[in-house]
C-alpha cells in the first residue's frame, strides 16, 4: 500500500471509531445545532438592529429637512442623531460590539460619547461571553478536538497496538498524520454545515452593496478556523504521543486549553493596564478643558486670542465696530472657536486610543504564545467587530459633526447681519432649503484591504503556529516510544 | 487514616501547585480591586475639585443673568462605590459612577459612558469573584476528579475495600481534606480582602463571604457526585469540564441571549429622538402652549410671567428644555421598565444555576449590577428635580448671582443599600446540595459501597 494510502486508512480509522461512539455522535449533533441556531439568532438580531437604526435614521433626516426657517446656529445645536450600522458578518462573531455605543448626538461645540451598548443594558452576564457562532468556534470546538484527540496515539500505546501497527510497516509520520488528520475530518463535520448556511444568510442581506466585500471576509474567516483547527489537531495528536499515559495526555490538553483561552488572555490583561493606565472620562474632559482656556475662552468677553481676533479684523476692514463689518462677527468668533476646540480635542482623542492600543498591543503580542488570542482577533476583525471598524466609524462620524457645525456657522457667517438682536428674531432665519442642501451622514465601512493589512500580524501568528506544529509533529515522528 | 491522608495528599503535586494558583490568582484579583477603587477615589476627588474651579470660572464670567450661568453650571451626583466593589466590580467598568448636571433637560446628560477599552471589557475584570466562580471550581475539579479512579487505576481500591472500616468515610474524609485546604485558601484570601481593601466587617461582606463559600462547596458537592458514577478518570474529567463549560459559559450566555430576546429595548434609541425633538421642536412654536405646559407641570411657578412680546426668556427658554423630558418621559419609563424585566428573568433563572446565582449575587451586594445602576439612574432625577427646584425661582427671578453661596455646591453621593434577603440567597444552593445529596447517596447505595459499612 502506498504512503498516501495508509495515512487515509489511518484517518478514516479516526473517524470510524469517533463517530461511532453514541456520545460523540450527540455532540456533533448538538454542536451543529448550537452553531446554526447562534447563527441565526444573530443574523435576526443584527436584521433588528439595521431595520431599528435605518427607521431611525429615516426619522431623524426627515425631521432634520423639514426644521422650519430658522438661525443656523440653532440648527448647529439641533444636531444630528447618528447611529452605528452593524457590518454584514458580525451576526457571526460578535467581538466588541456589545461593548461598544449604538447612538451619539452630533452638535456645535462638543462631542458627545457614543451611548447605549448592549452592556449598558445588561447586567452582569455578558461577562460570562455571549452566545455567538465566534464563541463556540474558538472556544468550545478545540476543548472538543482535545477530548477525541488526546489518546489517539496514547490509547495505542497502552493496549499493545502501537507495536502491531509499526510491525506491519506503518512509519511513525504516518501514524502522526493520519490520525491528526482523521481528528481534522471529524472537526470539519463540526462546521461544514453551519458555515455553508451562513455563507448563505450574506445573500438575504438587504444591502448589497457589501455582498462582495463579505464573501472575502467569509473566506477569510473560514481559511482562518480551518488553520486554527488543523494546529489544535496537530497540537492534540502530539500530546497524545508524548504523553506517559492517556490520563496524563488529557490533563496537558485540559492545562493548555485553559491557559490559552482564560489563563494567558487575563495575564496579558493585567500587564496591559498595568503598563499603560487610561485616562477616566473627567481626567480627559478637565485635560481638553484646560488647555482650551490657555488657548482663549470664546464665552469670555475679554480673552487676550479673541480679542486680538476682533483687533486685526476690525483693522483688515477699516471699520471701528463689529457691527460694520461685511459679514456675521459671531458666526466668524464660532467658526474660530469650532476650529481649535475641536483640534484639541482630536489631539486629546488621539492620545487616549493610542493608549488603547498600546493596552491591545500587549494582547497581539501574547497572541504569538496563544493562538487563541489570535484567532479571536482575526475573528473580530474580518467579522467587523473589532476596534478599527468602530473607530473608522467613530472619525466619520466626528468628521460629519464638524462638518455640521461649520457648514452653519458659514451660513451664519455669509448671510446672517450683524444688526439682528438674537436668533428669534425673523431676519435671522435662513430658508429650510438650507437645510435640505446639507447631505446626509453615510458612514463607510472598512475596504476589505484595511481590514487585511489591520490584520496581518494576526495571520502571520497562525501561519506560524501552522508551521512550527508541522516541523514538531514531523520531528517527533521519528522517535515515538512504543512502550 | 486521617494522617495517612493528610500525608498523601501533600506529598502529590497537583495539591500545592492547585492551591498556589488561587492564591495567587486571588491575591492579584485583589490588587486589580484595589486599583479599581483608586480609579473611583480618583475620579471623585478630581471631580469634586472640578466642581468649584468650574463653578467659580463661571461666576466670574456670567455673573449678570441667573439664567445665562445655569445654562453652564454643573452639578455632580456621584454613584458611591462601596468597598466590596473591590471583590465584584461587576458592570461598574461599563456604567460611569458619576454624572454631572445642568438644570436643562436630563435625558440628554444622563447616559453619557465612561471611556474605557472596549478589549477589556470585552475579556472582563480578573477581579476576585471571577478568581471565584472560574478558578476555584477547575481546582476542585483537578482535586477530586480521581478520587475514587486513582485508586482503582492505581490498584489500591480492593485494598481499601477490605481494610477500610468504611471505604465511604475513606472517600469523605480524602474529599474533606481536599475542601479544607480549598476553603482555607478562601477565607484566607478574604481576610486579606477585607484588610488589604478596608471593607467594613458588616452585613454584606458576611453574606459576600458566605455565598462564596456555598459556591466552593457547591463544586465540591458537584465532583462527588460526579465520581459517585465511578467512572474513569479520563471519563470524569470530561465530565467535570464539560459541566464547568456549561454551567459557567452556555448556561449564563443563554439567559443573556434570552434577555435580549424577549426583551428588546429600541426604547433606548427612540429616547433620544423623542427627548431631542421635543425640546428642539419648541423654538419655533408659538411660546404660550409651551409655557402652559410647564405651568402644568409645576404649578409653582405660575406666578412667573414671560415678558409679552419678548423674543427670549429663561422661564421660556426652561420651560422648552423641560418639554424634552417630558416628551421622552414615556419611552424612558418603558426602557426602565424593560431593564428590570431583565433582571427578574435572570434573578428567577439563576435559582437553577449556582454560577450565575453566584455572580448577580455578588454583584448586588457589592451594588455593582444593573439594579444599583436603576436605582442610580431615578436618584439622577431626583437629584436633577432637587437642582431644578432651587435654581428655577432664582433663574426666573434674575437673583443676583454674587449673592449665592456657590462655595456650597458641593458633589453630592447617592448611597444605595443592598437588598439583603437571606432566603433568596441561600435557598438556590440548597436547592442543589439536596439534589447532589439524594443523588449521591442513591449511586453509592447502588455500587455496593455503603452495604459494607453494615458488616
Amino acid at each position: 500500500m502506498n504512503k498516501k494510502g495508509k495515512i487515509a486508512l489511518l484517518a478514516g480509522q479516526v473517524w470510524n471509531n469517533t463517530v461511532s461512539q453514541s456520545s460523540a455522535k450527540m455532540l456533533i449533533l448538538a454542536t451543529n445545532f448550537l452553531l446554526i441556531a447562534f447563527l441565526l439568532v444573530g443574523f435576526f438580531n443584527q436584521q433588528k438592529h439595521q431595520e431599528q437604526i435605518h427607521g431611525f435614521g429615516k426619522e431623524v433626516r426627515d425631521q432634520w429637512e423639514n426644521s422650519p426657517d430658522k438661525h443656523p446656529h440653532r440648527m448647529a445645536h439641533y444636531g444630528y442623531l447618528v447611529f452605528r450600522e452593524k457590518f454584514p458578518l458580525s451576526f457571526f462573531d460578535y467581538g466588541m460590539d456589545s461593548y461598544l455605543g449604538n447612538v451619539i448626538f452630533l452638535e456645535a461645540h462638543k462631542q458627545n460619547t457614543v451611548n447605549f451598548s448592549e452592556a449598558n443594558l445588561s447586567n452582569g452576564l455578558l461577562r460570562f461571553g455571549e452566545l455567538s457562532a465566534g464563541m463556540i468556534l474558538q472556544v468550545l470546538i478545540p476543548l472538543l478536538i482535545f477530548f477525541w484527540g488526546y489518546d489517539l496515539i496514547s490509547r495505542d500505546r497502552e493496549q499493545g497496538t502501537l507495536k502491531i501497527l509499526f510491525a506491519q510497516g506503518v512509519s511513525g509520520a504516518q501514524l502522526l498524520w493520519g490520525r491528526i488528520l482523521g481528528l481534522f475530518y471529524v472537526s470539519l463535520s463540526l462546521i461544514i454545515l453551519p458555515f455553508l448556511l451562513a455563507f448563505g444568510l450574506l445573500f438575504l442581506y438587504q444591502e448589497t452593496d457589501l455582498l462582495g466585500q463579505s464573501m472575502i471576509h467569509f473566506l477569510f474567516l473560514y481559511l482562518t478556523y480551518l488553520v486554527y483547527f488543523l494546529v489544535l489537531c496537530m497540537v492534540a495528536v502530539w500530546i497524545s504521543s508524548r504523553s506517559q499515559s492517556s490520563k496524563s495526555s488529557l490533563i496537558s490538553l485540559i492545562g493548555l486549553w485553559l491557559s490559552f483561552t482564560l489563563i494567558v488572555p487575563k495575564i496579558a490583561q493585567v500587564i496591559g493596564q498595568s503598563v499603560y493606565p487610561s485616562l477616566s472620562k473627567i481626567e480627559f474632559d478637565t485635560a481638553v478643558e484646560a488647555e482650551l482656556i490657555r488657548q482663549g475662552d470664546s464665552h469670555n468677553p475679554n480673552d487676550p486670542h479673541y480679542a486680538a481676533l476682533k483687533d486685526s479684523l476690525l483693522k483688515a476692514n477699516g471699520v471701528d465696530s463689529t457691527y460694520k463689518l461685511p459679514f456675521n462677527y459671531s458666526g466668524y468668533v464660532m467658526r474660530e472657536g469650532e476650529r481649535l476646540s475641536t483640534q484639541t480635542f482630536l489631539t486629546h482623542q488621539k492620545n487616549l486610543i493610542d493608549q488603547f492600543k498600546n493596552q491591545q498591543q500587549i494582547l497581539s503580542l501574547a497572541s504569538w504564545i496563544d493562538p487563541f488570542l489570535a484567532v479571536k482577533q482575526l475573528s473580530m476583525g474580518f467579522a467587523g467587530t473589532d476596534y478599527e471598524m468602530y473607530l473608522s466609524f467613530q472619525d466619520q462620524a466626528e468628521a460629519y459633526r464638524y462638518q455640521l457645525a461649520q457648514t452653519m456657522n458659514e451660513l451664519q457667517i455669509e448671510l446672517i447681519s450683524n444688526k439682528v438682536k438674537n436668533s428669534s428674531d425673523p431676519a435671522a432665519r435662513l430658508s429650510s432649503d438650507y437645510w435640505e442642501d446639507f447631505p446626509d451622514f453615510h458612514p463607510s465601512f472598512l475596504s476589505e484591504k484595511e481590514v487585511f493589512q489591520n490584520n496581518l500580524a494576526g495571520i502571520a501568528v497562525l501561519l506560524l503556529w501552522l508551521g512550527l506544529m508541522g516541523f514538531v509533529v514531523s520531528y517527533s515522528s521519528l522517535r515515538i516510544r512504543v512502550f | 487514616m486521617v494522617k495517612y491522608l493528610l500525608l498523601n495528599f501533600f506529598r502529590s503535586k497537583v495539591h500545592p501547585i492547585g492551591l498556589a494558583l488561587l492564591l495567587v490568582s486571588g491575591l492579584i484579583s485583589l490588587e486589580i480591586g484595589s486599583r479599581f477603587l483608586e480609579r473611583v477615589d480618583r475620579v471623585s476627588e478630581k471631580t469634586a475639585i472640578h466642581q468649584q474651579e468650574s463653578i467659580a470660572r463661571n461666576v466670574s464670567y456670567f455673573n449678570k443673568e441667573m439664567g445665562n450661568l445655569m445654562y453652564y453650571l454643573r452639578f455632580g451626583l456621584e454613584n458611591e462605590t462601596p468597598r466590596l466593589a473591590g471583590l465584584s466590580i461587576g458592570q461598574r467598568d461599563v456604567y460611569p459612577s458619576i454624572q454631572s448636571l445642568t438644570v436643562r433637560n436630563l435625558e440628554e446628560q444622563r447616559y453619557a459612558t465612561d471611556l474605557v477599552n472596549p478589549l477589556f471589557q470585552l475579556l472582563g475584570n480578573m477581579d476576585f469573584s471571577f478568581v471565584l466562580i472560574y478558578l476555584f471550581p477547575l481546582v476542585i475539579i483537578a482535586f477530586g476528579f480521581n478520587l475514587i479512579s486513582e485508586e482503582k487505576e492505581g490498584g489500591t481500591w480492593s485494598l481499601i475495600r477490605s481494610q477500610a472500616h468504611s471505604p465511604l468515610l475513606f472517600l469523605r474524609l480524602k474529599l474533606g481534606i481536599r475542601l479544607v485546604s480549598v476553603l482555607f485558601v478562601l477565607l484566607l484570601l478574604l481576610i486579606t480582602g477585607k484588610f488589604y481593601l478596608a471593607i467594613p466587617f458588616d452585613v454584606p461582606f458576611l453574606i459576600f463571604g458566605s455565598v462564596s463559600v456555598l459556591y466552593v462547596l457547591f463544586w465540591f458537592g458537584l465532583t462527588w457526585l460526579v465520581v459517585s458514577f465511578q467512572l474513569s478518570s479520563s471519563q470524569n474529567a470530561q465530565v467535570l469540564l464539560s459541566l464547568w463549560v456549561v454551567l459557567n459559559l452556555l448556561l449564563p450566555a443563554g439567559i443573556n441571549m434570552l434577555q435580549r430576546w424577549f426583551f428588546p429595548v429600541p426604547e433606548a434609541m427612540s429616547t433620544v429622538i423623542q427627548n431631542r425633538e421635543g425640546y428642539h421642536s419648541q423654538w419655533d412654536k408659538p411660546k404660550e402652549p409651551t409655557l402652559q405646559k410647564f405651568y402644568a407641570r409645576y404649578p409653582e411657578y405660575q406666578s412667573f410671567l414671560h415678558p409679552k412680546e419678548a423674543d427670549f426668556s429663561w422661564l421660556w427658554y426652561f420651560a422648552m428644555q423641560q418639554a424634552g423630558d417630558d416628551e421622552a418621559a414615556v419611552e424612558v419609563e418603558a426602557l426602565k421598565n424593560k431593564l428590570d424585566s431583565r433582571v427578574q428573568l435572570a434573578k428567577s433563572l439563576s435559582w437553577w444555576i449556582p454560577s450565575v446565582h453566584t455572580q448577580l449575587s455578588l454583584n448586588s451586594l457589592s451594588l455593582t449590577d444593573l439594579g444599583n445602576y436603576l436605582h442610580y439612574l431615578e436618584a439622577l432625577e431626583e437629584f436633577h428635580e432637587k437642582l431644578k427646584a432651587y435654581f428655577f425661582p432664582r433663574i426666573f427671578s434674575n437673583a443676583p448671582v454674587l449673592d449665592e453661596d456657590w462655595s456650597k455646591f458641593t458633589l453630592e453621593k447617592f448611597r444605595d443599600q443592598p437588598q439583603v434577603n437571606w432566603i433568596q440567597l441561600m435557598a438556590p444552593f440548597g436547592l442543589s446540595f439536596l439534589l447532589i445529596w439524594v443523588w449521591a447517596g442513591y449511586n453509592f447505595k447502588k455500587s455496593g459501597i455503603q452495604s459494607i459499612q453494615k458488616h
